[in-house]
């Protein structure tokens, strides 16, 4: 059974166009696209800032919508790394150290602990905690219709600001702790800290958007979020206080141990410039492999194979 | 090959592989370990070309393959077999390139942010498609101004009606000026004024661009007020390809003779003259096939007490539900299948004898094999 095609040779079109009144007609599309705009990474990046601006600028006007939440975010914050440090006071009644970690350095790493938990709540939970809700309305089709990238638009797209308080406190915490045990840091631990953190957000990061992937496979997934924070709280304690197996788990296969541990063990001076380097080539890693993860979920969703 | 057309689909064809679920509790664990898959054809071998310019209604009943046709020509779906190419580039390698001279708006999603006025979201779309200061001034002035939309752009994006939204919906995806739309149900669910308001956009934007438009409603008037040229599609296969009069040649080659009569006559004294549609007392409704009109209606007012006589075409809905149900391949089969099937410029039946053999099934039953 054929269709009854068989179009006359295009005259509708023909006389549709119409070339009058100083109209832009539009260009003939070129046979063989050009080089994507853009090519050069510099380039590239300069529009990832400005579309970056333009979703923060519109994530912030809507976040004063519901000024009442800074507030009680802000309490909640305080409320609970007050919480945090008293348990860990109380525990340190007990014993002199955690896993050959002292009380302070303990603090230290509540505060890094915290800082991170803040940026999870202030950009992973709000973007790539909602990428089944992106696929479930079907406005994910719409993002993939945009010539951005679409992992960077469902990561970056939300900034819940006010969680950002977390990440000040914490950093505040963890000062706070170090001048407490008296072993001002110096440039380089400084250095090695804030590559560490660095390679510490890009793993978080990595971290979610590779569960989120998994969520084309199983879309009913319903809040993967939940399953990351049972992971997280591992990273509460310095993972030396772990029995073998266990830190094994977290520093080689989920890698929570170098999202907190190592951060704070540089920063209390603790690790070396190698594990700093290891950070870093743990955090390139898990991006490469997120990605591949996202691209490969993409391809699932468009059902490109896969 | 393309010769600069706008869109071309050459047999398009796409398979959803969907996961069968069976009830009950037992039924999820045996999905869970030995999970049965469906196919559903959802397109097959479609093939058309769209050349620069043109407005061409995607029309077929739900589930037809609409929406996932306009996914593959937006490179949202890899097609399953066959080629596509709109403005001169693969939509799925397309990249940001391809994206920035197409725009998607499909009725029921939104891209605006909810929150807030839709003022942000061309903020936003003009960084997405990094637009100038002079070129974010031109787009925006005229789109508020065609769209009517001044008045509502600072007020939340939930305060707005259906069709402002809609307006404003529009005006977000065509900020970038883009030379291809792909529209799929922009006016579903608005009342006629808001309809009419869509409409009215959309040519005055062809109009205006030359910008070719693919657009699926399923209101006719949408069509009809819009589109010269109708692709007409049913369980996924393309069913119909040619101007809305020729559709309703081909389908209803007839005419109505709508009368009213000065007493009530037999249903076998009107069916001498043509198939009675309507006999309610006094009026009556004949069809008659469309060459033999004239003679018919002046048998009739010679034969019968007629106090008056109208005569009508079939409405282009009924005309449009009749293709649906397949009665568009109507008489073309033998010439297709002489033809060479491929040729999209061949015949287009329009020498096709009416009251050839009407093939028995128009459309095949999907296949849906395990
Ligand atoms: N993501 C999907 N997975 C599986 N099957 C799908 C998917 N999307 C669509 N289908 C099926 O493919 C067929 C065509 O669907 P499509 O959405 O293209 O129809 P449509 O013509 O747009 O219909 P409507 O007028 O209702 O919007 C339907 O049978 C539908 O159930
Ligand atoms: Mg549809």
């Amino acid at each position: 059974m054929e269709r009854w095609v068989g179009r006359p040779a295009g005259d509708a079109g023909a006389d549709r166009r119409q070339s009058g009144d100083g109209a832009p007609t539009p260009t003939p599309a070129p046979a063989r696209p050009a080089r994507p705009e853009g090519a050069g990474w510099p380039a590239r990046l300069r529009r990832a800032l400005g579309v970056l601006r333009a979703f923060w600028a519109a994530n912030l006007a809507e976040e004063l919508e519901y000024r009442a939440n800074f507030l009680a975010s802000l309490f909640a914050t305080i409320f609970w790394l007050g919480m945090a440090v008293l348990t860990a006071a109380v525990f340190f009644r007990q014993t002199e150290e955690l896993g050959g970690w002292g009380f302070w350095e303990v603090v230290a790493l509540l505060g890094v602990f915290n800082a991170i938990g803040g940026i999870v709540d202030a950009v992973l939970r709000p973007n790539i905690g909602r990428i089944v809700d992106l696929v479930r309305r079907g406005t994910l089709d719409l993002i993939l219709s945009k010539p951005v990238d679409a992992q960077f638009h469902v990561s970056f797209r939300r900034l819940v600001v006010w969680r950002l308080a977390d990440v000040a406190f914490g950093l505040a915490l963890s000062v706070f702790a170090l001048t407490r045990i008296d072993r001002a840091p110096g440039v380089d631990a400084v250095v090695a800290f804030l590559l560490t953190l660095a390679a510490a957000f890009a793993i978080v990061y990595a971290l979610w958007l590779g569960l989120m992937s998994f969520a084309f496979w199983f879309v009913d997934v319903e809040n993967l979020g939940i399953l990351f924070d049972a992971l997280y709280e591992a990273g509460r304690f310095p993972v030396s206080a772990y029995p073998a197996p266990i830190r094994f788990v977290l520093v080689y296969l989920v890698p929570i141990a170098w999202i907190t541990t190592v951060p704070a063990a540089t920063l209390t001076g603790r690790g070396g410039w190698a594990t700093s380097l290891a950070a870093a080539f743990v955090a390139v890693a898990a991006l490469v492999l997120s990605r591949l993860l996202w691209r490969a979920a993409l391809r699932r969703y468009t059902s490109a194979g896969g | 090959m393309t010769g600069g057309a706008s869109i071309v689909a050459e047999r398009l064809s796409k398979t959803y592989r969907v996961k069968v679920r069976e009830p009950g509790l037992a039924g999820a664990f045996r999905a869970l370990f030995r999970p049965r898959y469906r196919e559903v054809h959802a397109v097959e071998d479609v093939s058309f070309r769209i050349e620069p310019g043109e407005v061409v209604g995607f029309l077929g009943p739900n589930g037809a393959g609409k929406t996932t046709t306009i996914k593959i020509l937006t490179g949202l779906l890899y097609p399953t077999g066959g080629r596509a190419e709109v403005a001169g580039f693969d939509p799925w390698r397309g990249g940001a390139p391809f994206k920035r001279r197409i725009a998607l708006v499909l009725g029921n999603k939104q891209q605006l942010i909810w929150d807030l006025p839709p003022e942000e979201t061309l903020l936003l779309n003009r960084a997405i498609y990094g637009l100038s200061d002079a070129e974010y001034r031109r787009n925006r002035e005229e789109l508020v101004d065609s769209l009517g939309i001044a008045g509502v752009l600072d007020k939340p994006v939930r305060q707005l009606s259906q069709g402002e939204r809609m307006r404003c919906e529009l005006a977000a995806a065509l900020l970038h000026r883009p030379e291809l739309l792909f529209l799929d149900e922009p006016t579903l669910g608005l009342d006629l004024g808001a309809q009419e308001a869509i409409r009215a956009f959309v040519r005055e934007y062809n109009r205006r661009h030359g910008a070719t438009v693919l657009l699926t409603s399923h209101y006719m008037a949408d069509v009809t007020a819009l589109a010269p040229r109708v692709l007409i599609i049913n369980r996924g296969r393309l069913l119909y390809d040619g101007g809305l009069t020729e559709l309703a040649d081909r389908i209803a080659p007839v005419k109505r003779l709508e009368l009213v009569l000065e007493r009530e006559v037999d249903r076998a004294d009107l069916e001498r003259f043509g198939a009675v549609t309507v006999l309610e007392d006094h009026k009556a409704t004949i069809e008659v096939p469309r060459r033999d009109v004239a003679r018919a209606s002046a048998r009739l007012l010679a034969a019968l007490p007629v106090a008056d006589l109208s005569i009508t075409d079939p409405p282009i809905e009924e005309v449009i539900a009749r293709a649906f149900a397949g009665e568009a391949t109507k008489g073309v089969d033998a010439a297709e299948r002489a033809g060479d099937v491929g040729d999209a410029g061949g015949a287009r039946g329009a020498g096709v004898p009416e009251g050839a053999p009407s093939p028995t099934a128009a459309a095949p039953p999907r296949k849906e094999a395990e």
